[in-house]
């Protein structure tokens, strides 16, 4: 799923595993999320929303949203 | 720079219990195997009494499988994902391999293997299988 985890990231400074022990996942996980090799559970959404302090659809791009409005 | 709350628990390492745990089977499996090829299990071998011995060693082995579900149950949600598909696909390979060898001695003439292989055989397929498995789709 194509987000912006990592240019938020680079906002604030943090390094992977500073964000992921925020997020209480591995270093793994966040490197995972920034080149798109994994899908976020909704709760693991959640978390980074609270993190970053932003809604969801500004950190992840919406799919579904694209196809409806074509 | 957001509000951002630091979580109040410090994430622990499944990886680093998974490599404890198995370090801790894999001496009984060693010191159980070594003891029984340096003779000390001389007098059960070839008796009833040896099955004693063969479950004792094939215990360590489910204790291992055990430290293989709580890692898994333990990881992330990544990481769980990772691991669930490296061990599916292990175990696939090795059935798949062992059914056809087992088949290659019964309509090939293929010598007979020792079954108690199918654990490294595991763990050697795990080795080249593992490294390949980095994505959860």
């Amino acid at each position: 799923m194509k987000n912006r985890l990592r240019a938020l990231r680079a906002e604030v400074g943090w390094t992977q595993a500073q964000l992921a022990e925020r997020l209480a996942v591995s270093r793994q996980a966040v490197n995972a999320l920034e080149v798109e090799k994994h899908d976020p559970s909704l709760d693991l959404a959640y978390r980074i929303s609270v993190v970053f302090d932003r809604p969801i659809e500004d950190i992840f791009e919406n799919p579904h949203r694209q196809q409806s409005q074509r | 720079m957001p509000a951002v709350t630091s979580p109040s628990f410090v994430v622990a390492s499944p990886t680093r219990r998974y490599v404890s745990r198995t370090f801790f089977f894999m001496a009984i499996y060693a010191l159980l195997n070594g003891a029984a090829i340096f003779g000390v299990f001389d007098a059960w071998i070839g008796t009833p009494t040896g099955w004693v011995l063969a479950l004792a060693v094939a215990l360590p082995i489910a204790g291992q499988l055990w430290a293989l579900l709580r890692l898994i149950v333990d990881s992330d949600e990544y990481m769980r994902v990772l691991w669930a598909k490296r061990v599916v696909l292990s175990a696939g390979i090795v059935m798949v391999a062992c059914t056809a060898w087992g088949f290659g001695e019964t309509y090939a003439g293929a010598p007979s293997m020792r079954t108690w292989l199918v654990f490294p055989l595991f763990w050697v397929v795990s080795a080249v299988v593992w490294p390949f498995v980095r994505s959860s789709r």
